[in-house]
């Protein structure tokens, strides 16, 4: 991806990310790191025992990988590959058949060395309004990077 | 004939903050990426290292305990690994404490690849009673 030069104001939204989970796709994520064994990920027994819910459930880490794609879009991969992040709390489960939205707002941009760091708050919700997980994100957006105005 | 589970049962009050964890090491495959990409439905998606939970893989092939849930966990992006590449894991016990009553370890794990490329960064926020979010989750 080449270079992404765009304006970072505090308040701005950025390109909100609609995905679709199904338990195929929980299987391939889990799968990809060699995993076969039954987990509360692939498995509505094993999620019973060990969560007590009804049914699976994705992974904390397969919904920051989402949130990690929504930066990598808004800053370039060039930047956000190298010097991005994403931390996020978990406040609700994403289950199979759940179509989630990520939302992102520009909270603060403070200078850096040689750039900005740019800071998002970060907002997931579910098919039914509800907030499933919330954080924040960032990287440090060289000055190469923002409009000559800027 | 079964393998015998010979980890230790995990005593959270001993348990020792900047305890580290053996080295863990992995090639990442070609065939690794794919599927994580697929299954993250993101064609571009650089950090596949992320499925292979690297930090609480190696706090759970020392500790056994009654399953965790993810709380919280941040990621930290350097370098996107290349396939094919041999990776080195670093894993600590960051932190750990209560809230409302419930207990939550903190894990850490940096990854290196043979050439020295930092790569990735994960701490990860994990609730040891997981039973109790089937409750708050209704299920």
């Amino acid at each position: 991806m080449g270079r992404v030069v765009k304006a970072q104001r505090v308040g701005d939204e950025i390109e909100p990310m609609v995905k679709h989970v199904t338990q195929e796709a929980i299987n391939l994520f889990e799968g990809s790191a060699g995993r076969s064994t039954p987990s509360q990920f692939t498995d509505e027994a094993t999620a019973r025992e060990t969560l007590g819910t009804e049914g699976t459930v994705a992974s904390g880490r397969m919904t920051l990988s989402f949130a990690l794609e929504m930066l990598r879009r808004h800053f370039g991969g060039d930047v956000f590959n190298h010097n991005g992040m994403v931390d996020l709390r978990f406040l609700r489960p994403v289950r199979p058949g759940d179509t989630i939205t990520f939302a992102g707002t520009i909270s603060d941009v403070s200078r850096e060395a040689g750039g900005r760091k740019v800071s998002v708050d970060i907002k997931l919700t579910n098919q039914r309004g509800d907030t499933a997980v919330v954080g924040a994100g960032s990287a440090v957006v060289p000055n190469a990077f923002f409009p000559p105005e800027e | 004939m079964p393998e015998v589970d010979d980890r230790i049962l995990l005593d959270w009050d001993a348990l020792q903050v900047g305890e580290t964890f053996e080295k863990y090491e992995y090639v990442l495959t070609q065939d690794m990426i794919d599927t994580y990409r697929k299954g993250v439905m993101d064609p571009e998606a650089a950090f596949p290292t992320i499925s292979h939970k690297v930090d609480i893989k190696q706090f759970n092939a020392k500790y056994r305990d009654d399953g965790s849930v993810n709380a919280r966990c941040a990621f930290y992006c350097y370098n996107p690994p290349i396939a094919g590449k041999k990776l080195t894991v670093r894993a600590w016990v960051a932190d750990k404490y209560v809230r409302r009553g419930k207990n939550y370890t903190v894990t850490e794990a940096v990854s290196v690849d043979e050439d020295g490329r930092l790569i990735d960064r994960v701490i990860t926020h994990e609730l040891k009673q997981p039973s109790e979010v089937g409750k708050k989750w209704g299920g």
